[in-house]
């Protein structure tokens, strides 16, 4: 469990502001900001608040992430939703013993796991890369591979900031051999997949400072790694290349952003500016 | 006496009207009676007597782009009561058990880690919507309406040949079938001999009542249609209207606070059950295509919270899968513990190499079927095919076995069906539509009979080119000897008593006919 000996208590806060080049009414959202309470990580309090005032309803979807409905039908020039959370991180725990590969293809095949065994829109890649996947591995047991696969990735990929939007695929990360962390995190999952480990998508929050001092506050961002299954989900961030550990805060997991979108959502009236999105984190303690 | 059916050879298949040539089967004593007098230029006229009435009661069908008028054989489907009686419990407990596994795989999964139905493919179907996972749909009804396709085959058994539980389609067909029916065969009905199809939108609302959200008094429902241009949207129109509730749009609704409510010109008012005609895909912007302006925004969330009950629920076409189907005999035997009561068409998944390599090596000897298709789109029947459909079909299975099932082909049973001025066999499947309620599932008497009008063609659907037939369910009692003793008192009484001149002639000499046959 969390201790406060090695782990973080972290603060989050999320603006994403959407300004309408004209009035826009009937504006359908789903939000899915807040931090999910797992054996490494305990969420203190999460909650979202919206301008103008609306409607907000909590479900927790297929995925288990909890996700805040927001309605509102009167007109409005510009929507800001604020999502604040507070949660306690803990280090990376140590790799589990890892099955065999027959033992792990079974399981993708025929358990739980299969859900996050077969390609989606977003993380579909051609035979070239799925077979560099499988060199990857080759040889190696599947912790090596994942980390094999990984660096690949990283080495292969820039990070380009507006390199690529929300529906950009793994294939095409790669042949522009540009994105940024939702890219690079689909693309591995796409390839973990292809070497035979069950793969997830992660969305969450990063702080970028390995030794923050508590109290400062810092721009981060909405972030994208991975997670591989091989006796239990172990985390690899193949954008930065460190381990998933205080830092890192879990939000969702799913086969690929599609599923765990921080927001989304549908309105009549003209187009938007594309969202502007700040992240402050925090560190408490 | 020569007469319409003299020439009528049946084919190589259950003739559902004839044991033998010139001896009909029981229920259809009292029809073949009926028509055995009747000349070829009698049955022209009636004919087109029924076209030009669906033509001006808008009983179109879209077909390869043109509203055409759906074509009625006026020589009805006949089925005995205890024939009815079989299908009635075979229909019921397949649409349990489909319950059972919708409830199944959008709650627990216990299906899944039972391995009863292999998780993969659940997960892979495309219809397997997982926005819908955890909507808690009122009185645990997803399939508020289910159309079951049944076939008879070589033996006269009747076979399931797939399930619907979409949006099924048809039954307004019925309604207007035997709307005409009536006209054709006043005398019979007269008799109250066959079961009427009337109550079915009733039925239908009182099951859309039934499962209104809990505490809601008196539950406002209405039907959602795509629009005018849709194929079914005629059926849309002649249900809301039967039921007595409005006919809506998508942009006619809106949500607010998880709630849903209908514009009307006297402002807002909420809306309780939505008997939605618009498939998954269209239904919610907000959870599904996003350029949809078919659906409403709002509308799976209000279902989710509780305040919106939407028939049929979102997600049921993972269980109409055609691969799925192939499970459902076991998914009787694990829900329900029971044995199926009625047995699915043979037909083999292509789940192994092996398997597959047979069904390539045998396609010419097998239907294979589009697991996701619908409409009888895509289906080959591998006897039929000439040798180039065959090799796309193989390289089209090779590249996706996922994607298809193969059947051994069924000589679907053939009725006499009206092809120019002749009488000639023609095949035939029957859709039932059934209504559940939460407490019992209710079977419309009959059902829709679709019949294949190209001679020797297997594949029996609206979008196809096909007709139908007026499909009777005889009253019980009416069966067997009780039933021949109750024409011949028919033959008895005074014909005075139908002496109408009739457009659709006369067909009052039941009786004697009848009693050539003793």
């Amino acid at each position: 469990m969390t201790s406060t000996a090695t782990g973080w208590r972290l603060g989050i806060r999320h603006v994403t502001e959407v300004a309408y080049t004209g009035s826009a009414r009937s504006s359908f959202n789903e939000v899915r900001m807040a931090p999910l309470t797992l054996p490494t990580q305990t969420a203190l309090e999460s909650r979202v608040e919206i301008s103008p005032p609306a409607h907000a309803w909590t479900y927790w979807d297929y995925w288990g992430t909890q996700v805040v409905a927001v309605d509102i039908p009167e007109p409005h020039e510009r929507l800001r939703l604020t999502a604040r959370a507070t949660v306690e991180t803990s280090p990376a725990p140590p790799l589990p013993a890892a099955p065999s590969w027959e033992v792990l293809r079974d399981t993708a095949a025929r358990g739980p796991e299969s859900e996050y065994s077969a390609a989606t829109e977003l993380t579909r890649v051609d035979e070239a890369v799925a077979a560099e996947a499988r060199r990857l591995a080759g040889g190696l047991g599947p912790h090596e591979a994942a980390a094999a696969i990984a660096a690949w990735v990283h080495g292969q990929v820039a990070y380009v900031p507006g390199s690529t939007g929300v529906g950009t695929g793994a294939q095409q990360a790669y042949d522009q051999r540009e994105g940024v962390c939702q890219d690079i995190a689909q693309l591995t999952v796409a390839m973990l997949r292809s070497a035979g480990l069950p793969a997830r998508y992660v969305s969450g929050y990063f702080h970028p400072v390995p030794e923050a001092e508590p109290g400062e506050t810092v721009a981060g961002q909405s972030h994208a790694w991975v997670e591989y299954r091989a006796g239990a989900w172990v985390a690899l961030d193949p954008t930065n290349m460190v381990e998933v550990g205080v830092r890192h805060v879990v939000v969702g997991r799913g086969r690929d952003y599609a599923d765990v979108p921080p927001f989304k959502g549908v309105y009549q009236g003209p187009p938007g500016e594309p969202p502007r999105v700040v992240v402050e984190l925090t560190r408490l303690a | 006496m020569a007469d319409i059916f003299d020439a009528y050879r049946p084919a190589r298949a259950w003739d559902e009207m004839f044991a033998a040539p010139g001896v009909p089967r029981t229920p259809y004593l009292a029809v073949f009676a009926a028509l055995q007098r009747l000349g070829a230029n009698d049955l022209r006229y009636r004919a087109d007597q029924v076209a030009r009435l669906f033509t001006d009661r808008g009983v179109t069908f879209a077909f390869a782009g043109d509203e055409q008028p759906f074509p009625l054989d006026q020589i009805p489907r006949v089925l005995a009561a205890q024939e009815w009686d079989e299908v009635t419990r075979g229909v019921a407990q397949r649409i349990r058990a489909l319950e059972a596994f919708l409830a199944d795989v959008y709650g627990r999964g216990r299906v899944l880690e039972d391995g009863v139905v292999p998780r993969a493919l659940v997960l892979s179907s495309p219809h397997f919507h997982r926005a819908a996972a955890g909507i808690e749909p009122p009185g645990g009804v997803r399939v508020h309406v289910g159309g079951i396709d049944l076939v008879r085959d070589e033996e006269g058994r009747f076979r399931v040949l797939e399930d619907n539980v979409r949006i099924p389609s048809g039954v307004s067909y019925v309604i207007e079938n035997r709307r005409a029916g009536t006209r054709l065969f006043p005398g019979i009905f007269a008799e109250h001999r066959v079961r009427a199809v009337d109550a079915y939108p009733a039925r239908l609302l009182a099951s859309l009542r039934a499962t209104a959200p809990e505490g809601v008094a008196d539950p406002t429902a209405v039907v959602l249609t795509p629009g005018r241009y849709n194929a079914a949207y005629f059926e849309h129109t002649l249900l809301a209207r039967l039921m007595g509730i409005p006919l809506v749009e998508g942009r006619d609704l809106e949500c607010h606070r998880n709630h849903v409510y209908m514009r009307t010109t006297r402002g807002r008012r909420p809306v309780h059950v939505i008997y939605r005609r618009v498939d998954d895909d269209f239904l919610d912007p907000l959870h599904f295509r996003g350029d949809s302006l078919l659906g409403t925004p709002g509308l799976l969330n209000a279902a989710r919270a509780g305040n919106v009950t939407l028939a049929n629920a979102v997600g049921n076409g993972v269980a109409d899968d055609k691969l799925l189907y192939t499970y459902v005999p076991d998914l009787i035997r694990y829900y329900l513990a029971e044995e199926p009561a009625l047995d699915n068409v043979e037909t083999y998944r292509l789940d192994s190499p092996d398997r597959v390599a047979w069904v390539l090596e045998h396609a010419h000897e097998l239907v294979l079927k589009p697991v996701d298709g619908s409409g009888g789109k895509g289906i080959v029947i591998g006897p039929h095919a000439e040798e180039a459909e065959l090799a796309v079909l193989r390289a089209a299975v090779a590249a996706d076995p996922r994607g298809w099932i193969a059947q051994r082909p069924v000589a679907l049973s053939t009725a006499p069906t009206l092809i120019g001025d002749r009488l000639e066999p023609r095949h035939v499947d029957l859709r039932p539509f059934a209504i559940n309620d939460g407490t019992d599932i209710w079977l419309l008497p009959g059902g829709l009979t679709r019949v294949a009008l190209p001679e020797g063609q297997l594949v029996v659907n609206s979008s196809q080119g096909g007709g139908s037939k007026d499909t009777w369910v005889l009253a019980d009692g009416s069966r067997d000897g009780t039933g021949a003793r109750k024409l011949v008192a028919v033959a008895a009484m005074p014909q005075s008593r139908d002496q109408q001149p009739s457009p659709f002639g006369d067909e009052s000499a039941a009786g004697a006919a009848q009693q050539m046959q003793q």
